[in-house]
């Protein structure tokens, strides 16, 4: 018992005599320091970095919604025998979409929808936007909420009622500030009330806004704004993204029986797994995240070669001290013990202010810059841990060199 | 306490040894106080490099305290330096940036077992050397004398049998080298054994007994001239 405390006596003995040492020369203790501090800040920013824009993504792809296929008509390359030079989307029909509702098992809900690009006035402004007609199930798979009034329902739709939901941005464009719940405005010639203004969507991973769109009931889109008997887009529901692999290939064998394969083209349609997406921008995000860690972790490693350096000349410039610990009763292994051990100390300062600069670089970058960063203690840790075992690592050549230093000699230095 | 028979070393530089000891035997009994004299080359500093088992013999015997040395590893070798002999060097050796106290302490770091009252056994050998006023000032602050006087309460911190100085007042005025020459007196009559390295005929003649060494052998042995150099009383022992 007395023998282990006086073995942690000695070992906090030398410790303090060893920061006195690093204290002794700033200027070189520092810039020691230096490569690992910066390979640690690095660390530390680019995983908030990476991290950032993992949870970016996924959070668009969940205002998306990410059990979702996006079934789309492929352009039709001609109509009634004619090549069309501006693509047109004839492949899919409103029945298309209840039908693989029922077909299959996995499909939780499915909704048809069109679009458009067109010009909407208000009283006294204009905007081009994008015109949406869909179902209200259509308005719950992609998470259309009402921020003020209402959102359309089935008697609208069925009722082909002229009403519509205004995104944010459209509201902000034509409305400047003005409350549009009941207001008036036209889509193309054809006037509609206004019932309520969504709550914000934000931009998807492709850079489509979707707080820039109008959304009217289906029927009323087809019937009275596009006058046209087919939709462009039939979004399908999954219960979860596990299973939209599988919803993915139902929905192709519902569609190829109900549809008639095209001569010479693909399929007349287009599916879009949101999984695939989601797996696609999280590989980019995770491959650069990679990178750049490995870059760091190399800097990390320059900077253990620095650290080794700096103990090499330390332990030249101290032989004679060495000398003297050995004259006094120091074994080769307390003298090997305390250069690792300082070696230890310096790459722990390292990581430590490493830590503190990166956390430092990327709280500020997350306040002033436009990027969002998730700072998280994993990397924190790694990057302090790595630091002190890479030290460990630095110090065994020197620690071995003046542990191999024989006494008389060592004292003789000049 | 410290019996040596037919010692021998050379060392190599090059392609060619010096032989630097060549066949020293000599006894010294506990409690006594022995200095080796020689001219410079002689071997004086290696044997006492020897006697304290910094520097390993070549051939012959070398007993300390009834054990045989040479075969003895690394860690038998620290720890006998560590606890059976204490240094005191020409240079003194001492940590410039630790308090004389922190230098003090050094050897227990090594030392095994209770160091628990290390600060206090610290501070207790600086009082021995009356050094009690400037336990927390760095060697740089210490005159000669008293950096020296911090080295030989560093010796004696882990108790040894045997202290061992190398010039150790070859550094010093007159006034200091005597002071540190009355420390030395003082701790023989308490029962330790030094042997002390010199080329000071005056220093040599504080000694019981002089060893004198002429290209690695002893020549000539004789007594010191121990009266006129009994510590008066008191004398070390102001505060």
């Amino acid at each position: 018992m007395s023998r282990n405390r006086a073995r942690r006596k000695a070992l906090v003995g030398s410790l303090v005599l060893s920061l006195q040492l690093l204290a002794a020369h700033p200027l070189r203790t520092a810039l020691s320091l230096s490569g690992l501090l910066i390979g640690v800040a690095t660390l530390i920013v680019m995983v908030a970095v990476g991290q950032g824009a993992e949870r970016r993504v996924l959070e668009r792809m969940r205002s998306m919604g990410t059990n979702l296929l996006i079934v789309i008509a492929a352009p039709a390359p001609r109509v009634l025998g004619r090549p069309r030079q501006v693509p047109v989307y004839t492949s899919l029909r409103v029945a298309d979409a209840s039908a693989i509702a029922e077909g299959s098992a996995l499909a939780v809900a499915a909704a048809p929808v069109v679009t458009r690009p067109v010009v909407v006035h208000s009283d006294g402004f204009n905007t081009a936007t994008v015109l949406t007609g869909t179902t209200p199930g259509g308005l719950l798979i992609r998470n259309i909420q009402a921020d003020s009034g209402r959102l359309f329902n089935a008697d609208d739709d069925q009722q082909q009622r002229r009403v519509a939901l205004l995104g944010p941005t459209v509201a902000g464009s034509l409305f400047r500030g003005l409350d549009p719940v009941g207001r008036a405005i036209r889509v193309g010639r054809v006037p509609f009330e206004v019932i309520g203004v969504m709550r914000p969507l934000g931009t998807d991973p492709g850079g489509v806004d979707h707080d820039d769109q109008v959304v009217i009931p289906l029927t009323t889109a087809i019937r009275r704004v596009l006058n046209i008997p087919y939709v462009h887009t039939v979004l399908v529901q999954a219960r979860n993204s596990a299973d939209l692999d599988r919803l993915e290939r139902d929905v192709r064998d519902i569609l190829h029986a109900r549809l008639p394969a095209r001569s010479g083209t693909a399929d007349p349609f287009i599916i879009q797994n949101q999984a695939v997406l989601l797996r696609t921008e999280r590989g980019a995000s995770r491959a650069m995240s990679r990178l750049t860690a490995g870059v760091a972790i190399l800097a990390a490693l320059v900077g253990g070669v620095g650290i080794a350096a700096v103990m090499l000349i330390s332990v030249r410039e101290r032989t004679r001290e060495i000398g003297l610990r050995r004259a006094l009763g120091a074994r080769r292994r307390d003298i090997g013990r305390q250069f690792v051990l300082e070696s230890a100390i310096l790459a722990a300062i390292g990581g430590a202010a490493g830590v503190s600069v990166g956390v430092a670089a990327a709280a500020a970058a997350a306040i002033l810059g436009p990027w969002e960063l998730v700072i998280s203690w994993a990397p924190a840790l790694l990057g302090f841990c790595g630091s002190t075992l890479l030290g460990l690592a630095a110090g065994a050549i020197p620690a071995a060199r003046a542990a191999r230093l024989e006494p008389i000699e060592a004292l003789q230095t000049e | 306490m410290i019996d040596v028979e037919n010692l021998t070393k050379s060392y190599r530089k090059g392609a060619t040894a010096t032989q630097v000891l060549k066949g020293v035997t000599l006894r010294i009994a506990q409690g006594e106080f022995v200095s080796i004299m020689g001219r410079s080359g002689s071997g004086k500093s290696t044997l006492l490099n020897i006697l304290g088992l910094l520097d390993q013999p070549d051939g012959g015997r070398y007993r300390l305290d009834g054990i045989d040395f040479s075969t003895a590893d690394d860690d038998a070798l620290s720890a006998a330096r560590n606890r059976k002999i204490g240094f005191v060097f020409q240079q003194f050796h001492l940590l410039e940036r630790a308090s004389a106290l922190r230098n003090v302490t050094l050897p227990l770091l090594y030392a095994d077992g209770e160091s628990d009252d290390g600060m206090a056994r610290a501070e207790m050998a600086l009082d021995a050397v009356g050094l009690s006023h400037r336990t927390h000032h760095v060697p740089s602050e210490l005159s000669g004398g008293e950096q020296q006087r911090v080295a030989i309460a560093r010796a004696l911190i882990n108790r040894p049998v045997l202290i061992l100085a190398d010039e150790p007042t070859g550094n010093l005025d007159a006034q200091a080298g005597t002071e540190i020459l009355d420390i030395f007196r003082r701790l023989v009559t308490e029962g330790r054994t030094l042997v002390l390295v010199t080329h000071d005929m005056h220093v040599a003649a504080c000694t019981d007994r002089t060893l004198v060494l002429d290209d690695g052998r002893i020549t000539a042995e004789r007594p010191g001239a121990i009266p006129s150099r009994i510590p008066r009383e008191g004398r070390i022992d102001r505060a």
